[in-house]
């Protein structure tokens, strides 16, 4: 794994922590299909997976030499490989047990997933504007957790999110309703479109050079 | 010891009779006899004015050879304290005397302070470093008001200090307007809440007991303040009789061990531990400290996080598992704390929303075992006590004084099965911590060439050159995002010596003075990250430094900003959707910009920048390493990103 994406998984880990429910563990096997939708949307949100994957599980593409949250929408697991993969995942994807979420709740979450794809998703609109995001992102504030350059910071618990690891939706459900410290910005405060700004500002960040590749880093 | 007194005119009465003499000398009926009266007469003892008008007053003795200050020093000096930190006060005048000429201004040395609160600040470096207190002197009441918060800090953090505040307590000795706003009935009460012990001595024995008494109070664990409210008169008073004065001998108090059954509990359960966790606070008051704490990780093969409020562990040994701290706990089945300040607030997560709620983070079947000396001192008052722990082994102990026989213990219990078990463990730890390293390293290469530089540049940079010297840093690093911690090789006690403990800012410019100080006698390089908010509380201490030439080579993090405030203003207005551009209300230091070079200049400390671009930084720092390798202070200003 690399650095910037274990700081991104330890701070999910944290929102994980804080976000999901401690529930009764259910010591099933694989619930049978047919979940609820409804409530696997709930589940889906509560434990924080639109985080990563986005509101509609629609993932994140490669950037640079980082591959980001897959898609997960239409999930073209079997459920019984879905709840054995959420347990132990592979990749940067932290476990959960079941004492978090229940068989029968992620049979709810796959049957989500599986309805999702009809779904509208939050489109990152052509228009949106870098130069406009910078400014939004020092007024609203974004640089005092996550630093003027969106590389993060552990004492404020900013995480980096410049490039950013998440698709827009993603991005955008997590401002609204964002777990830990963070103070959610509501639509009053910051519309859509200037999220898209600084969206888009985020991503004209460089990516860092390989930490080798800078000798003060291999002291 | 051999002076002795000639007299027993005081001071007050001293003053008494030179303004009865004054008056004599007013008062056209008492004139002295013309000259003429006195030179005329053939035979006569020809004698002066002023020889005329002693002999119409009373005998004055205006010296005296030995007063109660000087005993005072006496008893100092067998405490073997280094420095006295203080702005001057009327109110232990005395005592000052006798340090600076009685005493040859030599153990103690005076150290000219601009503010009580730097005083107490720079004591509470220095103890981190020495191992021991030196003395703070101040007025019991403006002084004790202006040193309080540096005081709250440090007995939060656990440091021993002995302030001496004066006082004159008889009303009818006070001579002016001054000495009556610079009295006061119980001039303790100001810092009782937060010092260990105090005491008012009214004879001189009874001083010289509660000085020695207090220095073994303040340096039994748990370690903090204490005070001695010392009176004018007592101090200026001549010394009656030596016969009955003698310095009590200060003999060693053992630092209290747990209880032998409840630390071989401890033991049972972390040997018999498939994934137990260390969670280190203040347990290493010493160098000592570290090689126990060492040795029982070791033995153990168990995981360290270390919180940082003392040098704990080195940052580089693979057992030092402190970035994965909250995996770590949450899948623990053991959780030793080690002087843990907060053990609840590490066990819980928190979310400061709407409602501030929190939830466990350890699994509900983890056993938990606290060895703390802080549960020896609790005090109602003040809450740094923080929340309940249910703890199942609870030791009320010092941890370091204690670690030797848990780690024997641990031994007993180990066969060869569990030593195997623990070598499987070691392996996988291993591998975790080179990741850490190298996430960090990763991480740190974001924003790399940004202006204002980034915290990440800021450390390596200094890393680069004082990495081959024997260096300490004596400040922060929670507010550079630890990154020190994440990219130095920490192994060595005197290289950290943790945060504030009372979260007062104004903590880091005196403390990291004091702990240059205690530095200077081992020729370290003593290197402090300076917070510009903090600075601004008491940037006097600076001049100290100069004065006192003590080398300390100050690299500010200026993000003109009280930078933690400006996120709590951000927190409500996002809370009330009211939009933050106006959380820089009250929260910056950006208009006009300070200028902390010239503020250094000013105070004879040689001062260089401010500094955005991050290719300027290497080369600034090496200048200003030539400095204080000349023996005196440096500061570069950085400008910096927030965090």
């Amino acid at each position: 794994m690399t650095g910037p994406t274990v700081t991104m998984l330890n701070t999910f880990l944290i929102a994980a922590v804080v976000s999901a429910p401690i529930l009764g563990a259910s010591q099933n096997s694989a619930a049978p299909p047919g979940g609820n939708a409804q409530n696997g949307k709930k589940v889906f949100e509560k434990l924080g997976c639109f985080r990563c994957h986005g509101s509609a599980g629609e993932g994140m593409p490669q950037t640079g030499k980082e591959a980001g949250p897959p898609k997960i929408a239409s999930p073209h697991l079997s459920l019984q490989d879905f709840v054995r993969f959420v347990r132990a995942p592979k990749g940067q994807m932290p476990p959960f047990s079941a004492a978090q979420v229940s068989d029968d709740e992620l049979s709810d979450v796959y049957a989500f997933l599986q309805a999702v794809a009809s779904q509208p998703k939050v489109e990152l609109p052509s228009t949106a504007n870098a130069q406009n995001g910078q400014r939004l992102y020092s007024a609203f504030g974004c640089y005092e957790c996550h630093g003027l350059q969106g590389q993060g910071s552990t004492q404020t618990g900013g995480v980096r999110i410049g490039p950013p690891q998440i698709p827009f939706s993603g991005f955008v459900a997590y401002v609204r309703e964002p777990a830990s410290q963070m103070p959610p910005y509501t639509s009053k405060v910051v519309s859509e479109a200037q999220l898209a700004d600084i969206y888009v500002f985020l991503q004209s960040r460089p990516q860092a050079v390989p930490s080798k590749s800078i000798p003060l880093l291999n002291q | 010891m051999g002076l002795r007194k000639k007299n027993s005119v005081n001071r007050r009465d001293f003053l008494k009779n030179v303004a009865a003499s004054a008056a004599v000398m007013a008062t056209p009926a008492a004139a002295s006899p013309s000259p003429a009266s006195v030179t005329g007469t053939p035979g006569a003892i020809p004698v002066s004015a002023e020889e005329e008008l002693r002999s119409l007053t009373p005998v004055e003795i205006l010296t005296t050879e030995r007063t109660g200050s000087d005993f005072m020093v006496d008893v100092i000096k067998s405490l073997d304290i280094e420095y006295v930190c203080a702005n001057p006060g009327s109110s232990f005048r005395g005592l000052h005397e006798s340090i600076v000429n009685y005493g040859g201004n030599s153990r103690p040395e005076f150290i000219t302070c601009c503010h009580e609160e730097s005083s107490v600040g720079m004591g509470h470096g220095y103890a981190k470093i020495a191992g021991k207190p030196l003395l703070v002197m101040a007025h019991g009441t403006v002084g004790l008001q202006h040193a309080a918060m540096a005081v709250y800090n440090a007995y939060c953090d656990r440091v021993p200090i002995v302030i001496i505040g004066g006082n004159i307590l008889d009303a009818t000795r006070r001579i002016s307007q001054v000495e009556w706003s610079h009295s006061v009935q119980d001039a303790a009460s100001i810092l009782r809440d937060y010092v260990k012990w105090d005491d008012l001595p009214i004879s001189l024995p009874h001083f010289g007991e509660s000085a020695v008494r207090a220095y073994k109070i303040a340096m039994t664990p748990p370690m903090m303040p204490v005070l001695l409210i010392v009176d004018g008169e007592l101090q200026e008073n001549p010394v009656a009789s030596d016969a009955t004065l003698r310095v009590p001998k200060l003999t060693p108090t053992a630092a209290p061990q747990g209880d032998s059954g409840a630390v071989d509990e401890a033991a049972r359960l972390l040997v018999a531990a498939e994934n137990p966790v260390l969670i280190a606070g203040r347990a290493a008051r010493t160098p000592a400290g570290m090689t126990y704490l060492l040795e029982l990780a070791e033995t153990l093969q168990i995981p360290v996080i270390d919180q940082m409020d003392r040098m704990n562990f080195p940052t580089r040994h693979p057992l030092n598992q402190t970035d994965r701290g909250r995996e770590l706990i949450s899948g623990a089945d053991v959780i030793l704390g080690l002087e843990v300040n907060d053990f609840w607030g590490a066990l819980h997560a928190f979310r400061d929303q709407m409602e501030r709620t929190s939830r466990p983070i350890a699994r509900a079947d983890a056993k938990t075992i606290s060895i703390n000396s802080a549960n020896l001192s609790v005090k109602s008052n003040y809450q740094n006590f923080q929340r309940y722990a249910e703890v199942d082994v609870d030791i009320p102990a010092d941890a370091e004084a204690t670690l030797p026989a848990l780690t024997e213990a641990v031994k007993r219990r180990m066969d060869a099965g569990r030593k195997n078990v623990f070598a499987e463990r070691r392996a996988k730890l291993v591998d975790a911590h080179d990741q850490s390293l190298q996430h960090a390293r990763d991480a740190a290469a974001y924003a790399w060439d940004a202006s204002p530089i980034s915290t990440a540049r800021l450390s390596a940079e200094i890393w680069a050159q004082i990495k081959n010297e024997d260096w300490s840093l004596v400040s922060t690093a929670t507010f550079v995002n630890r990154w020190p911690h994440r990219l130095w090789d920490f192994d060595k006690h005197h290289q950290y010596i943790g945060n504030a403990g009372g979260y007062g800012i104004g903590y880091n410019a005196p403390a990291s003075v004091g702990a240059a100080l205690a530095n200077r006698k081992h020729g370290r390089l003593s290197v402090n990250i300076q917070c510009d908010g903090d600075l601004m509380y008491a940037p006097g201490v600076l001049w100290t430094a100069a004065h006192h030439r003590i080398p300390l080579l100050t690299v500010m993090h200026n993000n003109r900003a009280y930078h933690q405030e400006v996120m709590q203003v951000q927190i409500m207005a996002n809370r009330h959707s009211r939009g933050i551009d106006r959380a820089n209300i009250g929260t910056t230091l950006s208009d006009p910009p300070i200028d902390y070079a010239k503020l250094a200049q000013s105070m004879g400390v040689y001062g260089e920048g401010p500094i955005s671009d991050p290719k300027d930084l290497g080369p600034a720092i090496t200048r200003a390493m030539q400095v204080v390798k000349r023996g005196e202070p440096a500061l570069i200003d950085v400008l910096t990103q927030p965090r």
